[in-house]
């Protein structure tokens, strides 16, 4: 009885040894390098967004295999530069998908009418850069204010169309100021306390095309720390994503 | 050897007696021929089918999906119609639906092929009734598709695998326009070939016209208001149709609508004129009759055997049952304010201060609603409202400030801040400690159903859903999987609500003839009438698509359909948009030993926000591992 379970033992062993193998797959691992920018046609300055899955996405699909793939995505970072060192080898139909005129257009009948999708063979460190025209540029007007009677902050933006074509220039929807007090902000991250959003109805948005808004926060700020701002804009077209200003740190005494 | 050959002979006997054809087929499993050769098998065969079917009712919850028995993410919390503890935010459908609708249509399509072969043991017109039935379920489940993902591959036959390959099986996504298109052939065939009437439960051909009532309706505003595109590579638009289809969809849906005239009517059995509260009781009753006029397609339950918790998930906490359930559903101020007969500002929010700025006072929390609109009180329990011979005890806390010269704000108007402490004594929990007022009697801080500041299981918006509820269990029996009144997913009065809003939309379009405007006036104040609510003084005055909207909204609030509204009128985003709802605190006032009423956003600063990829939800990734043909919903 006892050999018999020495035996058993000794077989499972010799299995399980023999299941060892360093040959995790017979595929080498993804090594190339997708890197770049997602900028603006007009100003060649980045395009600012939003991390995670309501920013910008680059779209990739590899037509090695096949001329009907499914697409690959990720993310660009709220700067608006991407960089991805896990992709495979391979030729590549690259395309970037935000709150801009789109890459690919079609028209009602769904004929392509416009394709800036990019081509590439994806190998070592690709860089590749996108001009893209937004709905809208946001920019800063002055600096933000620290008014220390309410503990409030007051900042003042412009928002204009980024694009000469009118077939994108839907309703302007509403205007935000975001605030948070780490550096990630925007409209996937902000503290509703504080933060700010004037909502327009109809075509009354098109009216502050070009006007400096003053945006004040809300509730009382709290002191002695670093709070981050931006402001976002967007208009009704698609899935409504918001075009940003830059960052602007403000450090409330 | 005699004997061996006798033998033989035996042998051969027995041999030749048991030779008989093996290949049958199985004896345990039901056959075509069993099924399709009796009207109760087919019946069988149907009533699976039906149990399948997709509706949002008691057994349904965004986040869990159909046919679920705990329910307590109740879908009304998701639409701005009611605030729930367990459900704080917007979301989408958090379950695969499409695994589930492609079995059904291909038990349909099964139905739809094999029917024809057993004709022969039918009279003709039972025949045609039948693939009808199959040729509804098959469009009711497209339509459940295709308000969830748009255009979805169109399968209208049986496919067999390893018949056929795998590249065959395949099927890319049809275009959304294409999905509604079938949808309304496969009704306009149910329509033309069904029997005027059915067994409760069953389709009959008026029941596929309101559904394509429904569904043209359905079509024809995403054609209006959609902004979304996706197109394949084969100009086949997978998302949105173009909007100059907009005008037949809605003329298609005014037609179906029509069709019921004369066969159904609005529930008046027990209505008065200018009697309210005859007129409630009515519009309570109309959910519980089995044989009212109304309902078109209901799927009833009886306990044991098919059963859910609608009364054990949502009675007010004063009348929780065994299982520690209460007050899921708490219907919001802003619900409430769509209704007539409460005293409003210009604004049309609820007024809750005198010209001074200072609270109204009541002796009772029901005087505020004193003449509420019947419809309001049936569909909702206001504070101090009766309900299984119990009066609703709904008040936040005591105050216990001055109130000489009246009493002002607790808080600055839209604030969101926590109620400050001074002066007010409110509750944690249900196990609460008496106050002792300034007559030397004791009364709680906070009612019977709350509002507790700590404890969810009360009305946290102020408010109680009425709807439904059945006002004759007993406690004892108010537990999950005990309540069994009927689900009734189509009511003539929602046919009559999609005629008047695709007449309005018709009539916006510049469309005339049948004079639309005239026409969703007239369906509007049948309508309200029978609410008891304030009619529409004229033809003009219905100058509004949000006229039209609101009915619907009032009327078939917590059915479980105003998500879907919200949604193909593409307005969902702008209303939840960083949105906290509001709610209706009423508090006692220890010195004047009277109520006063605080409308504010909702305490708890639940926030609501729609994503504005959800109006097409996420095609399930495993369903396009499966199926690599299948285009994703953009932004996912």
């Amino acid at each position: 009885m006892k050999k018999l379970i020495c035996y058993l033992g000794l077989f499972i062993l010799i299995l399980l040894a023999s299941a060892c193998n360093k040959e995790f797959d017979d595929y080498p691992e993804p090594s190339e390098t997708l890197a770049g920018n997602v900028k603006d046609a007009g100003t060649k300055s980045n395009l600012q967004s939003e991390a995670g899955d309501r920013g910008i996405r680059l779209v990739l699909e590899e037509l090695s295999w096949s001329s009907t793939p499914t697409p690959y995505y990720f993310f660009t970072m709220q700067d608006g530069t991407f960089r991805n060192t896990k992709i495979f080898k391979g030729n590549y139909r690259v395309s970037v998908e935000g709150p801009f005129v789109p890459l690919v257009q079609y028209d009602g009948s769904g004929q392509v009418t416009v394709d800036n999708r990019k081509t590439m063979d994806i190998s070592g460190n690709t860089n590749v850069d996108f001009e893209v025209e937004p709905f809208l540029k946001v920019e800063w007007v002055g600096e933000p204010v620290y008014n220390s009677t309410d503990a409030t902050i007051t900042v003042q933006a412009r928002f204009i169309r980024g694009t000469a074509n009118t077939a994108f220039h839907a309703n302007v929807t509403d205007v935000f100021l975001f605030v948070n007090p780490v550096s990630y902000v925007g409209n996937n991250n902000y503290d509703n306390k504080y933060s700010t959003q004037v909502n327009y109805d109809g075509t009354t948005g098109n009216d502050q095309l070009g006007q400096t808004v003053t945006l004040t926060t809300k509730d009382r700020i709290p002191g002695s720390r670093a709070f981050y701002l931006r402001v976002g804009a967007r208009v009704d077209y698609g899935l409504k994503y918001y075009n940003y200003t830059t960052i602007k740190t403000i450090n409330i005494p | 050897m005699k004997r061996k050959i006798f033998l033989l002979v035996i042998v051969c006997i027995i041999g030749q007696v048991s030779c008989t054809d093996l290949d049958i087929p199985p004896m345990n499993v039901i056959q075509d021929k069993d099924v399709f050769t009796t009207e109760g098998g087919i019946r069988i065969y149907m009533a699976r089918c039906y149990s399948e079917l997709p509706m949002e009712d008691f057994r349904y919850s965004p986040t869990r999906g159909t046919n679920h028995f705990w329910i307590i993410n109740p879908t009304p919390a998701n639409t701005g119609e009611a605030l729930s503890r367990d459900l704080n935010g917007a979301t989408a459908e958090q379950f695969n639906f499409w695994e589930r609708a492609y079995p059904l249509i291909r038990e349909a399509n099964y139905f739809l092929q094999t029917m024809p072969s057993y004709a022969g043991s039918f009279p003709e017109a039972d025949v045609n009734h039948w693939l009808g039935e199959a040729r509804f379920i098959r469009a009711m489940t497209y339509m459940a598709l295709a308000k969830r993902y748009g255009g979805v591959p169109i399968v209208d036959k049986v496919l067999n695998y390893p018949d056929q390959s795998i590249d065959e099986l395949k099927i890319p996504r049809a275009s959304e326009e294409a999905v509604y298109d079938f949808i309304a052939d496969d009704l306009d065939f149910a329509y033309e070939n069904m029997k005027p009437s059915s067994e409760i439960g069953r389709a009959n051909k008026y029941t596929a016209a309101a559904f394509k009532s429904r569904a043209m309706l359905y079509a024809g505003s995403i054609a209006k208001y959609n902004q979304v595109q996706l197109f394949d590579g084969s100009q086949n638009r997978l998302c949105g149709i173009p909007a100059t289809r907009a005008n037949d969809y809605f003329k298609a849906a005014y037609d179906a609508a029509g069709l019921l005239d004369g066969h159904y009517s609005l529930y008046l059995k027990s209505w008065a004129a200018s009697d309210k509260q005859a007129q409630m009781q009515n519009y309570i009753d109309l959910f519980f009759d089995e044989t009212s006029p109304e309902n078109i397609l209901v799927k009833d339950y009886q306990y044991p055997e098919t059963v859910h918790g609608y009364d054990a998930y949502n009675v007010p906490r004063q009348l929780m049952g065994g299982n520690g359930y209460s007050a899921e559903v708490n219907p919001t101020l802003n619900f409430v304010e769509l209704f007539d007969g409460i005293p409003k500002k210009p604004d049309g929010t609820l007024q809750t201060l005198d010209a001074g700025g200072k609270y109204i006072l009541y002796d009772n929390t029901l005087d505020l609603f004193a003449n509420a609109e019947p419809r309001l009180r049936a569909t909702v329990i206001v504070p101090g409202d009766m309900f299984k011979n119990q009066s609703i005890e709904i008040y936040r806390g005591i105050y216990t400030g001055s109130v000489t010269g009246g009493i002002s704000r607790l808080l600055p108007e839209g604030s969101t801040s926590p109620y400050p402490s001074a002066n007010i004594v409110s509750s944690a929990n249900a196990q609460q400690t008496p106050y002792t007022l300034p007559d030397g009697s004791k009364k709680n801080p906070a009612g019977l159903s709350g509002v507790f500041t700590a404890d969810g299981t009360c009305s946290v918006s102020g408010f109680s859903v009425r709807k439904y509820l059945d006002p004759e269990r007993p406690t004892s029996e108010v537990l999950e999987n005990r309540s069994d009144q009927t689900w009734i997913e189509m009511r003539y009065a929602e046919v009559l609500l999609n005629r008047a809003e695709a007449a309005y939309e018709l009539y916006a379009a510049g469309q005339t003839g049948a004079g639309y405007q005239q026409e969703a006036f007239t369906l509007i104040n049948r309508i309200r009438e029978r609410a008891g609510a304030d009619l529409l003084a004229s033809v003009a005055a219905l100058n509004n698509i949000n006229i039209v909207r609101n009915e619907r909204r009032k009327e078939l609030g917590f059915e479980n359909k105003i998500w879907w509204d919200l949604k193909r009128w593409r307005i969902l985003d702008r209303e939840q948009n960083g949105t906290i709802y509001r709610t209706l605190m009423p508090f006692y006032a220890a010195q004047a030993g009277k109520y006063f009423f605080d409308a504010r956003p909702d305490e708890r600063n639940s926030r609501y926000t729609f994503d504005t990829r959800w109006y097409y939800q996420e095609i399930p990734g495993s369903e396009i591992s499966k199926s690599q043909n299948l285009i994703q919903n953009p932004g996912y």
